[in-house]
């Protein structure tokens, strides 16, 4: 089992993940898992359902501490410092952070002050700087054409694709440094996720993007690196191209070319 | 295909039908008397004097406007006091507290609270209001409402938190907001018309309720005005109707079935309100 990950010199590590285990309850999700992350690259993590994908996600911006049973044990230094050792403020980690989940979650407002939300959680600004911020992540998430006539109306009447690019849009909107997608377009249609895909290669020049997907296309087709992770444990990592056409390890050769999974 | 069976499937299939049929048939054909009886009886010879005259003495006629006055200022009181406290409580419940042994022990107690019988909490509030203040008063009446709110109120608040879903929260927790941020911007704006129709639901269940009110408002004939009138007993409508319904006088039979009326027609509409308030629930 090879979890140490080789390093790719050239690339600049944004995230460093270092032997890290993961625990709800008593059951252990992620065994001794490390990783790099690289800056404004994009990162997919591939695998069968239930293989700690999501988890690893989750860990990143210490999303899990909502839940009193779960638990991280290992390191995870963003930029040099470890997130896990708990000096670091949660809050402004998770603004530094940003996530879009699987499911569209429009927050049951207007399409503006879903923008708006997260603006206003870190900064004091003039409405005229706040509209200005909000254009510019509608823009960003492609999705301001749709939109600029109706920003007063419910983040709710619109389209599941429309609502998953809001919260592209709200994601960016506060300016992370980081962004996590947890399978972002599995509640999509095809036309949205191709739209979704295009707006992470456009974002990737920006942000350093982690991406769970259970879709191998579309991990093929986005990601500059994957990592193929299998009963909690990273089987292999490495370049997306070197991955899918030389695989090292038996089993993500078994689990891309379908013979598993 | 085994025909036999497939024949006493459809029997069995019919009577069920008929059977259920039958008890929704008793259950509404109730409510159907109840409320003929109470439009013959209240209706008729309905006048505006009801709304604009006090109650007078045995065998002239009045009007319910102090126990009309009565009820609406010590339910509103109640609501006041009440609501906020139910729906703190209930956020403790659906949002900080969940699996913790406190909130076992806030949920156990809360539904004991739920499910008194509501004589029991106007004889505690008889008992550690009445004799300290001397006498009746709306206080004491507002006090025991208040009670019989609040369990009303937390039940459905912590009901309706828990159907926003934990993805939500996530999101918002996502963007680096705190956990009360988080309650108050996002969870309480997605349940809003859920806590709303709990508050409504509390109102039209304290409307009605006498028992309590014999203990701590007893009854008044006459008006109550000013800050001062809080302090002195007050009549409300069901007190009104209990005591009128037991009364000799014709004039006050009518009186306390025209009551009667008025706070069925009061529920009906805030219960209306009510489903109104629930089917634009986000």
């Amino acid at each position: 089992m090879n979890s140490m990950a080789p390093v790719d010199q050239n690339q600049k590590v944004r995230i460093d993940i270092q032997n890290l285990s993961f625990y709800y309850g008593a059951f252990k999700a992620l065994k001794n898992v490390s990783l790099p992350l690289y800056d404004r690259k994009v990162t997919a993590f591939i695998g069968p359902s239930g293989c700690g994908k999501s988890t690893l996600l989750r860990v990143l911006n210490r999303i899990y501490e909502l839940y009193p049973k779960q638990r991280a044990e290992g390191k995870v230094l963003l930029d040099g410092e470890n997130i896990l050792d708990g000096k670091q403020d949660i809050n402004l980690l998770r603004a530094k952070i940003g996530m879009v989940f699987q499911k569209p979650t429009p927050f049951p407002m207007t399409i503006y002050d879903n923008i708006a939300y997260g603006i206003k959680l870190y900064e004091r600004t003039r409405k005229s700087i706040l509209d200005d911020r909000v254009e510019e992540a509608l823009t960003r998430a492609a999705l301001w054409n749709e939109v600029k006539g109706k920003l007063k109306e419910s983040g709710l009447s619109l389209s599941g694709g429309q609502q998953q690019r809001l919260c592209i849009a709200r994601t960016v909107a506060t300016k992370p440094e980081v962004i996590l997608l947890d399978e972002p377009c599995s509640a999509l249609d095809p036309i949205s996720t191709a739209k979704i895909e295009e707006l992470i290669d456009e974002l990737s020049k920006d942000y350093t993007i982690v991406m769970v997907t259970h879709n191998m296309q579309q991990a093929s087709r986005v990601s500059d690196y994957t990592a193929f992770m299998f009963l909690g444990e990273l089987i292999e990592f490495g370049s997306t191209e070197r991955l899918f056409t030389a695989p090292q390890n038996k089993r993500t050769e078994e689990y891309i070319t379908g013979r598993f999974g | 295909m085994n025909r036999a069976l497939y024949i006493r499937r459809r029997i069995t299939n019919n009577v069920f039908l008929i059977l259920s049929l039958m008890a929704a048939a008793i259950g509404l054909g109730w409510l159907a008397l109840i409320l003929s009886t109470l439009v013959m009886n209240g209706a008729f010879g309905f006048s505006f004097a009801v709304f604009t005259e006090i109650t007078k003495s045995t065998g002239s006629n009045g009007g319910l406007a102090n126990a009309i006055g009565g009820s609406l200022i010590m339910t509103s009181i109640a609501v006041i006091v009440g609501t906020p406290i139910g729906i703190m409580a209930g956020t403790y419940l659906a949002e900080y507290g969940r699996d913790r042994p406190s909130a076992f022990l806030v949920r156990f107690v809360n539904d004991i609270l739920l499910s008194a019988p509501s004589i029991l909490i106007g004889l505690f509030i008889y008992e550690i209001l009445v004799p300290r203040m001397g006498h009746f008063s709306g206080i004491a009446g507002a006090a025991a409402l208040a009670v019989i709110v609040i369990p009303v109120v937390v039940r459905t608040t912590e009901n309706m938190l828990l159907l926003v879903p934990n993805t939500l929260r996530e999101a918002a927790a996502a963007l680096g907001s705190p956990r009360s941020h988080i309650i108050r911007s996002v969870t309480w704006r997605a349940a809003r018309a859920g806590i709303v129709t709990g508050a409504l639901l509390g109102i039209a269940r304290i409307s009605g309720e006498t028992a309590p009110l014999l203990f701590t408002a007893l009854n008044n004939s006459g008006w109550v005005s000013g800050l001062a009138g809080l302090n002195t007993p007050m009549a409300s409508l069901p007190a009104v109707i209990y005591y009128d319904a037991l009364s000799p006088s014709d004039d006050l039979h009518k009186l306390a079935w025209e009551g009667a009326l008025l706070i069925t027609l009061a529920v009906l509409t805030l219960s209306i309100v009510a489903r109104f308030f629930e089917s634009r629930r986000y």
